[in-house]
């Protein structure tokens, strides 16, 4: 019931997106800025509308104005952690909740081999502690229900109802990562289908920009200049890409040779500062990780160190990597997605370096017989509740991303607005105001779900954090938009780059499912707190739990799980697939036969015109001359 | 709401209602935007349906149409006797053919009336070469300019006659996701 209601929201608000996105693509920017402030009210979602289909079936989902794009991608991302929050809090912390106030409150061990857990620290703790608490996820808040740690394993049995808690945990964790992954495979679904049906609208480009790239509800005589550059630079583009093709066919072999040496260089280099990032960022979790029992502010910054250097990495390295793309004279569509598989690479790459440093303190290099982890199969003495540290590691950088954009605003772009508005050196004028570059926004955002994802296994309310995080960066980036940044020239023209981040968004999917699985069922849970405490790995509760239901649905359980259900289905749905690719290749060349045939038709009907106003004419006339 | 205006009578107001896209709250106030071009051209009264027509350097005036750089040929697609000396009535159908709630077809028809300057029911090479000079107001080359021209017209031309007629362009059109709400004048 609950799921259907969840499943009822995304659908409405899902089709609320396509009608915003359809009649937001390019209005002139007063206009736009109208629109969002009516419409995207974050608490407007259950407004209700209509949609035309036939605009749906026609359009696609271009980041032509890019802009408003970038919104509607955040708030499907609101909505999306929103409703994965309601599911948590329903299923797995408010039974917590009761369960702890009707029971007994969660207790610690003290003693024990490996059960000895002290998250609290001793004595007094002085007040401005509390907020360096707070920031770092550990003191009050590590021991609360933020954390995994502070889950019990909590079975409830009356005779006409009973809960199991662990159970709950991770069936819970396992639908949230279906949910997403539904949301987001019907999304790339409907982008696809467009694209195809329309053959990709990267066909027409000249006589579009000249019919239709005009606004005519332009006001103004600032808002026509610039309506007027912009049609200037989607032409240049389009005619820099005609020079670019006509200049590397005329290259000499000599030429060509340097031009792709350089090129492969050029991808070695880029390559090189990526991989020195990567070896910055283990460095440095290893080393903060190895000085957390530092104290004050000095353990504060300890603590974030790798949020630093990730976050530095990611500012850095795609600039250098800007001066390499002026090496490599791609043409520039080429390049915009050369720079972009380049910072996406980073973005997750230095994600998961983050989580194999980790892996490798917690586990000591996987190798079970090493001294620290002989005994109780993880590193004990310096994660007690490995699985706290893991989610205090992703709280963390999910805290220091929004930090960072709210100084970034508060620090650089106001005070950028004000010095250009109110000088008139020429440095100041030829730096100009800030411009709102689409593509490194929209990746922010992957990386930021993509780390809530990746945590959500260890700190249930990352979801309900994330969802307040994105809903204050909507707004600061709304008040940037309309107060720091002048409207952009040059527009991110790319008909796949919607496709494109949603793909990404599911490759950061996939990473945080591989390390889910990882964890669920490789990795030993600790001894001395969680949900999980006394099983050899996560998913043994399955099984163990399976022994208390009724023998028929116990068989049918097994039977599932059996290699003579799972063998016949893996070879069914690699039938079903080869199916659906031949269905959507034929559908693919069928448009392109209809667009022929058009062709055909059009022809054929001026042939059959010409004639027939040839012989009319030649009747009317009395004397006719062939 | 009693009738309290004397503009138009009843019969004249639901005669614009049902040809245009407006109600009859933005009809009096279009005539109020028509009269305020002329003043002493265009009287209060319009019961009698007086033969009015402003001329366009006043049209062109407007706010709405003083930077469109297409402010005369618009006039003049939408004026009868083709100058763009306007009356009321074509006033009325600009702002209505233009207005948000018009459909797409009657949109492509006018669009292509408008980008047709020589009025041969074909968008020709120059047609283009004119749109393409007053909407970057001539900062491109004149090469660039006749290399952009020739690549729309190879994009769009269906019936390989190096011109647009109606169907290639409506053709072109279709696929155009942000043609409607272009093609929008907010009065």
């Amino acid at each position: 019931m609950l799921l259907f209601m969840l499943l009822n929201v995304c659908t409405v608000g899902g089709s609320y997106f396509t009608q915003i996105e359809l009649n937001m693509m390019t209005k002139s920017s007063d206009v736009v800025k109208n629109d969002i402030k009516n419409n995207l009210n974050p608490f407007n979602i259950f407004k209700t509308h209509k949609t035309s289909p036939l605009t749906l079936g026609l359009y696609s989902w271009n980041f032509g104005g890019g802009v408003q794009s970038y919104f509607l991608f955040l708030k499907f991302l609101v909505i999306l952690n929103f409703v994965s929050f309601l599911l948590i809090g329903g299923f797995v912390l408010i039974p917590s909740i009761v369960f702890n106030s009707l029971g007994e409150p969660p207790k610690l061990e003290s003693s024990g081999n490996c059960t000895i857990y002290e998250p609290n620290p001793q004595g007094l703790v002085v007040f401005y502690e509390y907020f360096l608490h707070l920031l770092s996820g550990t003191g009050f808040i590590e021991y609360s229900y933020m954390f995994y740690g502070y889950y019990d394993n909590t079975v409830v049995e009356d005779s006409s109802f009973s809960y199991n808690i662990p159970v709950a945990y991770l069936s819970t964790a396992v639908f949230y990562f279906a949910f997403c992954e539904y949301l987001l495979i019907s999304r790339m679904g409907k982008a696809t289908r467009v694209a195809v049906t329309t053959g990709g609208s990267d066909v027409s480009n000249y006589s579009l920009i000249v019919f239709t790239g005009w606004d005519f509800g332009c006001l103004g005589g600032k808002a026509t200049k610039l309506k007027q550059r912009n049609i200037y630079y989607r032409l240049q583009v389009d005619l820099e890409e005609e020079r670019l093709k006509k200049h590397a066919a005329s290259l000499t072999m000599c030429k060509k040779v340097t031009l792709y040496s350089l090129r492969v260089l050029s991808f070695f280099v880029a390559l090189g500062l990526v991989a020195a990032a990567c070896y910055s960022i283990f460095e440095a979790t290893k080393f903060s990780q190895d000085n957390s029992d530092k104290e004050g502010i000095l353990g504060l910054i300890y603590e974030y160190l790798p949020s630093i250097v990730i976050t530095a990495g990611n500012f850095l390295v795609p600039l250098l990597c800007d001066q390499l793309a002026l090496l490599e004279k791609y043409s520039p569509s080429s390049t915009v997605i050369v720079a972009l598989l380049r910072a996406v690479i980073l973005r997750l790459a230095s994600l998961c370096i983050l989580l194999f440093t980790l892996w490798d303190q917690i586990t000591c290099k996987g190798n079970q017989n090493d001294d620290e982890c002989n005994e109780c199969h993880y590193n004990y003495q310096e994660y007690p509740c490995w699985e706290t540290r893991v989610g205090q590691e992703m709280y963390k950088l999910t805290l220091f991303d929004l930090l960072v954009n709210i100084a970034l605003l508060v620090l650089v772009e106001f005070p950028r607005r004000m010095v250009v508005d109110n000088t008139s050196c020429k440095l100041s004028q030829w730096v100009g105001r800030q411009e709102f570059v689409v593509p490194s926004n929209v990746l922010g955002l992957v990386y930021g779900q993509t780390v809530v994802w990746t945590g959500a296994l260890f700190c249930p309310l990352l979801p309900l954090l994330n969802t307040a995080k994105f809903v204050i960066l909507f707004y600061c980036k709304k008040i940037t938009l309309f107060y720091n940044c002048r409207p952009a020239l040059r527009t991110f023209r790319s008909t796949s780059s919607s496709f494109f981040f949603l793909a990404v968004l599911l490759f950061g999917w996939i990473i945080a499912l591989v390390v889910m699985i990882y964890s669920v069922a490789v990795m030993h849970p600790s001894q001395a707190c969680g949900p999980f405490r006394s099983f050899d790995n996560m998913w043994q509760i399955v099984p163990n739990s399976t022994y208390y239901l009724p023998d028929v649905t116990k068989e049918f359980i097994f039977f599932i799980g059996s290699q003579a259900f799972s063998v016949p289905l893996s070879a069914l749905s690699c039938v079903v697939m080869c199916y659906v690719i031949a269905l959507a290749s034929i559908h693919g060349r069928s448009v392109v036969m209809l667009k022929a045939q058009l062709k055909l038709v059009c022809l054929s009907f001026f042939f059959i015109y010409n004639q027939m106003f040839n012989s009319f004419s030649c009747l009317m006339q009395p004397i006719c001359y062939p | 709401m009693g009738n309290k205006q004397t503009t138009f009578t009843k019969e004249q107001l639901e005669a614009y209602q049902d040809c245009t896209y407006f109600t009859r709250k933005e009809i009096l106030r279009l005539h109020g935007r028509y009269r305020e071009l002329a003043p002493h051209l265009v009287p209060l009264d319009y019961t009698n349906n007086p033969d009015i027509r402003v001329p366009p350097s006043l049209i062109v005036t407007m706010p709405e149409l003083k930077e469109n750089p297409f402010r005369d040929r618009i006039v003049e697609t939408f004026s009868e006797d083709g100058q763009g000396n306007m009356s009321f009535n074509d006033f009325v159908d600009m702002f209505s053919a233009l207005c948000e709630t018009s459909p797409r077809e009657l949109k492509t028809i006018y669009a292509f009336k408008i980008y047709d300057f020589n009025r041969d029911s074909f968008i020709c090479k120059e047609d283009l070469q004119k749109t393409l000079n007053k909407l970057t107001k001539g900062e491109l080359t004149p090469e660039e300019v006749a290399l952009v021209c020739d690549k729309a017209i190879e994009e769009a031309d269906l019936d390989a006659d190096s011109k647009l007629s109606f169907a290639d362009f409506e053709n072109m059109i279709s696929k155009a996701p942000d043609f409607l709400s272009n093609f929008h004048i907010r009065i």
